[in-house]
């Protein structure tokens, strides 16, 4: 199995003939003999075939063959995977996370992160065709195990709404990421005191292309504030908001004075250290493991 | 385990025992007379007071462990060594229960998509310790005393440890007594597995409640307290009145007062097995059960009348792994949604 991604320059000069291309090249993958080869002399073909006689360079594919797949691709363990740090027997999280494998090879929960826009399918006795979409943003994502949620939040008709769901709810029919970004806080709970434009989302939004391989894009958006008084003091420490614009909304004094309740010890503190390197490491392998049809794309 | 006495000896043979001991000399410095001492000394009776060396204490480890893996393997099949009969299950038998261990919780859905959410107790190697007859026990049934999780044998004192060594078996944490009846007692040393339960039938779970120290009236028995504001002089969490006044004059025996909460044995009736785990001895059970996560808990058949008919035919008088019959790694309630399966309307 191998994927080929062309640069974008070259997407709009050839896109058609890259996307017969990428119909020859699925089908190519069932036969794994001279992947790169194959790919290259294809590509180069494409490019010559169409356009002026200038000379245009090959352009060089990135090619993820079989051998170099797991490397390339971003690694990422959905963290409801990841145990809390208790005096709990480690059977009862492997016979959990069993579960999860075994609900994962049936519904495809997709890698999103807090500030990604989703949307979600539910199964509703109430709604006429059985099924409830819904759009949001994913403002939080708590809980481990099996009773792990995420909250999508969105204004409709000028009310914002915020549902939480459970990933793995028997109801829950499917999970589409319409754009794959991260922001600079995990919690954006702050979203319910900013303006509404900056928690707004059409329900018909078309999903965004993003890459499989590489970064997620942090999104640098400093959201704008109503005035306060907030639903929680954000400008505080404890809080260690970054995607705020606080000096639209807050004073310098204000802002020192919220300096008082800063916590200066606290990432020195030996007590909540939680490595979870080597833990996360063993449970990639297992779930990667175990659920192999569902990550083929 | 060591225990403090008292030794009173007389002055005369005042050999100090050691580091261990305190000697209270009760102002005789003058007197002659032949002084009563008192001292605190250790009653021991476990092995590491014999003060083993390092290599000795080693090797008694390693020969312990040894010995009870050999002794568990022994008992996993019971048929080999002579059992006792076994009989049909009849309407009004009882038969034993399990000594289970809390591992935590966790979410259930049913097929309907209603949320339930269940405790996972492990059975880690439960095994029947002894048997009291009915003139033994209380002249009316017939009793299985049942241990829980094997420990080593080295922090427990010498008789605690012989009613396993009679059985043949490791020594255990817990041991309970379930009041069985005549035809569903088992020989001493069978082992005893989570498929003595079966989905969707209902059990009683006992154990210790997680203690909370002295706790005040309204935590320890859901008094209302006294408003926060409006002219309250320090008075927000307290009884108040303690009962009627001049007539009884005096306060009735057993008034609920502030005192330690917790860490008393409790019984939670009628909750639902969802499941059970063959593989790893997992019982998943409704609701919440006493006790904190790791606790040794005590599980049985429920007693409700209106629970009766979901226990009819269990396996009786438990769940014997002879082997032929293989059973499937998990066995789901009906009720139950399992992740495998397709997707409910």
């Amino acid at each position: 199995m191998f994927l080929v991604h062309t640069p974008l320059s070259n997407m709009a000069a050839c896109t058609s003939r890259v996307r017969e291309m990428m119909g020859l090249l699925r089908i190519l993958r069932h036969f794994p003999q001279n992947e790169r080869l194959l790919s290259t002399s294809i590509l180069r073909h494409a490019a010559a075939s169409d356009g002026p006689p200038k000379f245009t360079p090959p352009t060089k594919p990135v090619i993820i063959d079989k051998t170099q797949k797991e490397a390339s691709l971003r690694r990422f363990l959905s963290p409801e995977f990841i145990p809390p740090r208790q005096r709990t027997n480690p059977v009862k999280f492997s016979v959990e996370r069993k579960d999860m494998i075994q609900r994962r090879k049936v519904l495809n929960i997709p890698e999103f992160y807090v500030g990604s826009i989703l949307a979600v399918a539910m199964t509703d006795p109430h709604v006429n065709g059985n099924l409830n979409r819904f759009v949001g943003i994913c403002i939080q994502r708590s809980g481990k195990g099996l009773g792990a949620t995420f909250i999508l939040r969105n204004v409709v008709d000028g009310q914002g709404v915020e549902i939480c769901y459970e990933l793995y709810n028997p109801r829950m029919r499917k999970i589409e990421v319409l754009k794959l970004e991260k922001r600079l806080d995990d919690n954006l709970m702050y979203l319910r005191d900013a303006l509404p434009e900056y928690s707004s989302f059409n329900f018909d939004m078309q999903p965004v292309h993003y890459e499989i391989t590489g970064d997620v894009p942090v999104s640098p958006l400093k959201v704008k504030m109503k005035p306060k008084p907030w639903s929680k003091r954000w400008e505080r420490p404890k809080f260690n908001i970054k995607g705020i614009r606080f000096d639209l909304c807050l004073t310098l004094e204000m802002m020192e004075h919220a300096q008082k309740w800063a916590e200066p010890w606290r990432p020195y503190d030996m007590l909540k250290e939680y490595d979870t390197f080597s833990l996360e490491e063993q449970i990639f392998k297992e779930v990667q493991g175990k659920s192999q049809n569902v990550n083929s794309p | 385990m060591t225990a403090l006495t008292c030794r009173f000896i007389k002055l005369a043979d005042g050999l100090l025992r050691g580091a261990q001991v305190t000697v209270c000399r009760v102002g005789a410095a003058l007197q002659r007379a032949p002084v009563i001492q008192c001292i605190r000394t250790h009653r021991t009776n476990t092995w590491w007071d014999e003060h083993l060396t390092e290599d000795n204490a080693s090797f008694l480890k390693k020969v312990v462990t040894e010995e009870y893996k050999q002794q568990t393997t022994d008992k996993l099949n019971p048929l080999k060594d002579e059992p006792w009969p076994r009989h049909e299950w009849a309407e009004g038998s009882r038969r034993v229960g399990l000594v289970a261990v809390k591992l935590g919780m966790m979410p259930v859905w049913t097929k309907s998509g209603e949320r339930h959410v269940v405790t996972m107790l492990q059975v880690q190697d439960c095994h029947v310790v002894k048997h009291l007859s009915k003139e033994e026990y209380n002249g009316r049934t017939a009793a299985l005393i049942v241990g829980g999780k094997n420990i080593s044998p080295f922090h427990r004192p010498e008789g605690y440890l012989e009613v396993f060594r009679n059985a043949g078996v490791p020594p255990k944490q817990k041991l309970t007594t379930f009041c069985v009846s005549d035809n569903a007692i088992i020989k001493p040393g069978t082992p005893l597995y989570a498929a003595h339960f079966c989905p969707g039938q209902y059990v009683d779970v006992t154990a210790k409640t997680i203690g909370k120290g002295f706790q005040g009236v309204m935590k320890r028995w859901g008094f209302k307290g006294q408003p926060a504001s409006h002219g309250q002089t320090k008075t927000h969490r307290r009884p108040g009145s303690l009962g009627p006044g001049g007539d009884p004059a005096k306060v009735f025996k057993g008034k609920k007062m502030p005192g330690r909460m917790g860490n008393i044995y409790d019984t939670n009736h009628g909750l639902k097995v969802w499941r059970v785990n063959t593989k790893y001895n997992i019982l998943y059970i409704n609701g919440s059960v006493p006790g904190h996560r790791n606790c040794l808990v005590k599980v049985r058949d429920s007693i409700l009348p209106t629970r009766l008919e979901n226990n009819k035919n269990p396996p009786f008088p438990t769940f014997f792994a002879d082997g032929d019959k293989e059973l499937p790694e998990d066995l789901f309630d009906e009720d139950m949604f399992q992740f495998g399966q397709p997707m409910p309307e």
